[in-house]
């Protein structure tokens, strides 16, 4: 398989930002009541994290490895405020919907990390596709576990009325949330135990 | 040392072309979104007046905005100033000092439409004013104005939520019923605090008198079904409610207090708190004003 392409497929599923590395779990849990909560971070999320990634891939020879982080936050924070600042001008009526989004990013853990693990060690090309697919990775981390709150929560999808009634409201509660992704994380170390034979390792959560 | 120089030096090479990117962008697109912030008000406005695109605003509804001035005298007095504007597309500014009793009537020099950008505004005022004299800008409150006969006030309002503030706008009726509230600026959570702008929670407020406002409370309990399908047009659509069954239900429910949305109390209360507040704090200020006008027999436009 090409580089590229395995580079996507890794930030979607073996080494998923949300149930595998156990990144960014905060706004994980808050923030996904609904598939369209899940779905407007996820977006805002792919595009801080190419952004950041490609602007520290092209200028890591000029940050100084003693105050990378710093200059790594500076990075995020610039390419967030930037699209906070562009977005009201192209389209207003998205922003309406994702302002309260934007502005939680700057200070995830997923971003952060892939630029100090990736960006900063590899080319501009590579650290595109990785930061593209670490961010759909968690795109569809927060969208499944939004679609599976919503659905037993409130009994509806993207707003649409389905079963009529709320079959578990504690689904759309804090509490929910930690349910929901620890089930989906068992689920994925049970498919990696099935296919590698091993037993996963856990990781540190942020 | 020559390191810690090393560092520094790139540290702040970074955030020198860090800020000069921002500016860049924000010089760029400053004036665009004043336009869309703008443009958002007006839709907002018409939204609480009940019109937007399936319902066309008619032709002789006329928004006016009224503004409200703190100004400051030499000698360090505080009064305040409505710029109000008159029939024949004239203005003036009507000062008031702290008691409500009027000062004086200035005339300004402009027209009202002029008036509606800030930065021009504030200079307009300020060089109108006597020398020595400080104002600052307060509050716009909008009066729609239909055929000579006020129809309702928006009124905006800041709280302080959950993170930050709250911006809300509330329409009242000629005899203060609320008649919609509508939230323009928050950054609670989504999902939690955020469902304040939600229509099931906003249309709790309307209906309610002057009396009910007063008193008005938030309470940890579930929303009553029917309640919550009345308070939300695009369901009681779907469940095929007629308008006299909705109505039926609102009118059950009128002396209900405002129900607290589940998780997010704090968010809840600020913004009942922020109606309430808004609404009697207006009530309040048109009474003086209505008072100084008929002093001074102004013919204001609405």
């Amino acid at each position: 398989m090409n580089r590229n392409v395995q580079l996507l497929w890794n930030g979607l599923i073996p080494e998923n930002p949300i149930f595998r590395l156990a990144l960014s779990m905060c706004p994980a849990v808050a923030v996904t009541t609904s598939v369209q909560n899940g779905l407007m971070l996820g977006l805002a999320v792919v595009f801080v994290q190419v952004f950041s990634s490609c602007t520290v891939a092209i200028f890591k020879s000029f940050i100084h490895p003693r105050i990378r982080i710093p200059a790594y936050v500076i990075v995020i924070a610039l390419w967030v405020t930037v699209i906070d600042m562009i977005l009201p001008v192209i389209s207003p009526e998205v922003y309406k919907q994702v302002e309260l989004f934007v502005k939680l990013i700057v200070v995830f853990a997923i971003i952060i990390s892939r630029l100090e693990l990736f960006a900063s060690k590899e080319p501009l090309i590579p650290s595109f596709f990785d930061g593209l697919g670490m961010g759909i990775g968690f795109l569809f981390g927060l969208c499944l576990i939004g679609a599976i709150r919503e659905f037993f929560g409130t009994g509806q999808l993207f707003g649409f009325d389905i079963l009529g009634f709320n079959p578990l409201l504690i689904m759309v509660l804090p509490a929910g949330g930690f349910f929901v992704i620890g089930f989906i994380m068992a689920i994925f170390n049970w498919i990696e135990y099935k296919l590698t034979g091993k037993i996963p390792t856990s990781g540190g959560a942020h | 040392m020559k390191e810690i120089f090393k560092i520094t030096m790139s540290l702040t090479a970074v955030c020198i072309a860090a800020s000069l990117i921002l500016g860049f962008v924000y010089a760029k697109t400053d004036h665009a979104r004043k336009l869309n912030e703008e443009r958002i008000e007006q839709q907002t406005i018409q939204g609480l007046l009940g019109f937007g695109a399936d319902k066309k605003a008619p032709d002789d509804l006329k928004i006016f905005p009224v503004y409200r001035y703190v100004i400051t005298s030499p000698r360090g007095e505080t009064s305040l100033g409505y710029v109000l504007p008159l029939k024949g597309d004239k203005v003036v500014l009507v000062e008031l000092d702290l008691s409500g009793k009027p000062i004086r009537v200035i005339p300004i020099d402009a027209s009202i439409s002029s008036l509606a950008d800030q930065a021009n505004r504030d200079n307009i005022i300020n060089g109108s004013l006597p020398k020595g004299s400080k104002s600052v800008w307060a509050q716009t409150i909008f009066v729609a104005d239909r055929g000579g006969k006020r129809l309702s006030y928006v009124v905006p309002g800041v709280i302080q939520g959950f993170k930050t503030f709250i911006k809300l706008m509330v329409s009242l009726t000629p005899d203060f019923t609320v008649s919609g509230v509508a939230v323009t600026y928050s950054e609670e959570d989504p999902g939690l605090g955020a469902e304040i702008q939600k229509d099931f929670f906003r249309n709790q407020f309307v209906g309610k008198t002057l009396d009910l406002i007063k008193k008005l409370s938030v309470v940890k309990e579930p929303l009553p079904a029917d309640y919550a399908l009345s308070l939300d047009p695009v369901k009681a659509k779907q469940k095929g409610l007629t308008a006299e069954q909705v109505k039926e239900i609102k009118t059950k429910h009128l002396n209900d207090d405002i129900y607290a949305l589940t998780g997010a109390t704090i968010s809840s209360r600020a913004l009942t708190k922020g109606v309430v507040n808004t609404v009697q704090k207006f009530v309040k200020r048109l009474e003086i004003l209505d008072e100084a006008i008929k002093k001074e027999q102004l013919s204001i436009a609405f």
